[in-house]
C-alpha cells in the first residue's frame, strides 16, 4: 500500500505492523507444573497467533477515520498498539502528538477516594503533572457537573458520574489524536451534547480522530475515510462510502 | 510535540527510567492511595502504623523473652530492629508482587511505565518502615536504652534496604507475572527464612559448624546493619557495608533488567 503523505502531517502512521501472540496448547501457569514438565522432558507447545498482520497505513492530522470488522479482526488490538500499551512485535508505529483514548475513561480511577483526589490521580495516569492538573482543576469540576460531589469518594457516584468526570479529566485540554468508540454515550442528552460539541472542536482545531464502531451509519456521518480490518490484516482503506459499501455487501450477503 | 516511535526507542532499561521520572507524581499519588484506603475505615487511622510494631514487639518479646533475655540485652529493642528491616523487605517484597500479579490490569488499558506499581510499593513500605522507627524510639527510650551517634547510620541502612528490595520486588514481579505460584512459594519460602535468620534470637545460638551457612543468607547481613547502630550503638563492621551494599546493587541492576527487558510482554501476559 502506498503511503501517500509527506510525513510532516502525518498523525499515525504504521508500517508493516505484526503483533504476535504465543499462545501455549495447554495452559501452564504455574512454576511448579513447569517444573515437572521440563523435568519429564516434555517441551510446551506454542500455536503463534497474529492478532495483528503486516498492517500499514497513514493517517493525516486532522482526519477522521472509522476502523470497522467483525470481532476478533483485530480492531482493539490495532488500538492498543497505536495507544502503546503493546508493542509490536515486528513493524514501525509512528505517533504525533499526545492520545487520548477515550475507550478507557477513568483508569485507574480508586473507586474510595474523592472525586477530587480521582481527579489527580487519572491525570496522573494520563502523564499530567500534579501541579499541571491543580491549574485546571475547577475548569475539570466545572465541565464534569459534579461539584456538589466532589470531596465524595467516587464509589457513592452513579457509573453516568464517573464517566463524566473521566471524560472531562481526560478531554481538558485539546488531544492531537482521540480514541472513540460508537457515539459517545455519556451521561445524560445535555451532557451528551456538551461532549460531542468539545470533540467537535477540538477537531475544527485539527486532532485527529479515530472512531472504532459497529455503527456503519455513525461511521458514515463523522469520517472520511476508512479502515477494513479482517483477521488482523488490512482488507481495503479508502473513502468510507466505498469501504461500508463493499464490507456491507460482504457482511450481508 | 511530543512523538512515539516505536522503531526508534532506547534501549528498555534507560527507557523505563526516564518513563518513571515522567510520571513520578503518579507514583506519589498511588503512594496516597495506598495509604489512604489501607486506613481510611479504621477508628485508629495512621496510628495503627505505630501501634503495629509496639504490639507485635510486646507479643514476642513476651513469649520468647524468656528464652533470650539472659543473652541479649535489650531484647525488645533487638528484636524490634530486626523485625522493622525483615518485615520492610518481605512486606514490599509480597506487596509489589500481588499487585502486580492480580491488580495489573492498568497495564492492560493504558500506557504507564511499567514498574510504576513496583516503586510505588517500595514508596509504600518506605513510609511505613520510617514511622515503625518512631515506634522503636518510643521502645528505646522507655527500656533507657542508651541512643549514640551510630543511629545517624540509618539513613544509609534504609537506602540500602531500599535498593535491595526495589531489585528483589523486580525480579519477584516479573517471576509472578510468568508463574503465578510464585506468590505461593515465595510465602512459603519467607516463613522459613524467618526463622533461620537471627531476628527473634541472638546468633551465637547456631552451633559454629552451622554459622557458616547463616552467611549464606543475604538477610543476616541486611537486618545486621540496620540492627547493630540501634541496639549494638555501633556502626555495622565495614566488610558488611560492603557486602551490602553489593548485594543490594547487584540484585537491583539484576532486577531492573530482567524486568524491563520483559516488560513488553507483561500487557500480553496479565
Amino acid at each position: 500500500m502506498p503511503i501517500a503523505y509527506n510525513m510532516e502531517n502525518v498523525a499515525i502512521q504504521l508500517n508493516n505492523v505484526t503483533v504476535r501472540f504465543r499462545i501455549p496448547h495447554e495452559k501452564i501457569p504455574t512454576l511448579q507444573e513447569y517444573a515437572i514438565r521440563w523435568l519429564k522432558g516434555r517441551s510446551v507447545s506454542f500455536t503463534d497467533f497474529n492478532a495483528l498482520n503486516n498492517v500499514s497505513f497513514s493517517i493525516k492530522q486532522g482526519e477522521t477515520v472509522g476502523i470497522i470488522g467483525a470481532n476478533g479482526a483485530g480492531k482493539s488490538t490495532l488500538l492498543k498498539v497505536i495507544s502503546q500499551v503493546i508493542r509490536p512485535t515486528q513493524g514501525r508505529v509512528f505517533l504525533r502528538g499526545r492520545i487520548a483514548p477515550l475507550l478507557e475513561l477513568g483508569a485507574g480511577f480508586d473507586y474510595e477516594m474523592t472525586g477530587r483526589e480521582n481527579i489527580f490521580l487519572n491525570g496522573a495516569v494520563l502523564g499530567f503533572s500534579r501541579k499541571d492538573i491543580a491549574s485546571r482543576l475547577d475548569r475539570i469540576v466545572e465541565f464534569s457537573g459534579i461539584n456538589d460531589f466532589i470531596d465524595a469518594p467516587i464509589r457513592t457516584y452513579s457509573s453516568g458520574m464517573v464517566a463524566r468526570l473521566g471524560f472531562a479529566i481526560a478531554t481538558d485540554i485539546r488531544p492531537d489524536v482521540l480514541i472513540i468508540d460508537e457515539i459517545l454515550s455519556i451521561g445524560d442528552v445535555d451532557f451528551q451534547k456538551k461532549s460531542a460539541a468539545r470533540i467537535l472542536r477540538y477537531h475544527n482545531d485539527g486532532s485527529t480522530i479515530l472512531l472504532v464502531s459497529h455503527n456503519l451509519d455513525s461511521v458514515k456521518n463523522l469520517c472520511n475515510r476508512t479502515i477494513w480490518l479482517e483477521h488482523g490484516s488490512v482488507k481495503m482503506v479508502g473513502y468510507v462510502d466505498d469501504v461500508v459499501a463493499q464490507y456491507s455487501v460482504e457482511m450481508f450477503s | 510535540m511530543l512523538e512515539y516511535d516505536s522503531a526508534k526507542r532506547p534501549p528498555p532499561a534507560i527507557d523505563e527510567f526516564f518513563q518513571l521520572i515522567r510520571y513520578r507524581d503518579l507514583i506519589f499519588l498511588m503512594v496516597e492511595s495506598i495509604l489512604k484506603n489501607r486506613y481510611k475505615r479504621s477508628v485508629l487511622g495512621v496510628f495503627w502504623m505505630l501501634l503495629n510494631p509496639l504490639l507485635q514487639t510486646i507479643v514476642l518479646s513476651v513469649a520468647f523473652g524468656t528464652m533470650f533475655r539472659p543473652s541479649v540485652p535489650s531484647y525488645a529493642v533487638y528484636l524490634l530492629a530486626g523485625l522493622l528491616a525483615w518485615n520492610f523487605i518481605t512486606q514490599t517484597t509480597q506487596y509489589a508482587m500481588s499487585t502486580m500479579a492480580y491488580g495489573g490490569g492498568l497495564l492492560k488499558r493504558i500506557y504507564i511505565p511499567r514498574a510504576t506499581y513496583i516503586v510505588a510499593a517500595v514508596g509504600n513500605g518506605l513510609i511505613n518502615l520510617i514511622v515503625s522507627i518512631g515506634a522503636l524510639f518510643i521502645i528505646v527510650i522507655f527500656l533507657n536504652h542508651s541512643i549514640t551517634m551510630a543511629w545517624l547510620f540509618l539513613p544509609v541502612s534504609i537506602m540500602i534496604l531500599v535498593v535491595f528490595s526495589l531489585g528483589l520486588a523486580l525480579i519477584l514481579s516479573t517471576a509472578s507475572v510468568f508463574f503465578t505460584d510464585t506468590v505461593d512459594i515465595y510465602q512459603v519460602l519467607i516463613q522459613a527464612l524467618f526463622f533461620l535468620t537471627p531476628i527473634m534470637y541472638p546468633p551465637s545460638i547456631f552451633p559454629s559448624e552451622l554459622s557458616q551457612f547463616l552467611a549464606l543468607n543475604p538477610f543476616v547481613i541486611l537486618i545486621e546493619i540496620f540492627r547493630a547502630p540501634i541496639h549494638a550503638n555501633h556502626l555495622p563492621d565495614l566488610d558488611l557495608v560492603v557486602k551490602a551494599v553489593s548485594l543490594a546493587l547487584i540484585t537491583l541492576v539484576a532486577g531492573w533488567v530482567l524486568f524491563t527487558s520483559k516488560a513488553d510482554q507483561l500487557a500480553y501476559r496479565l
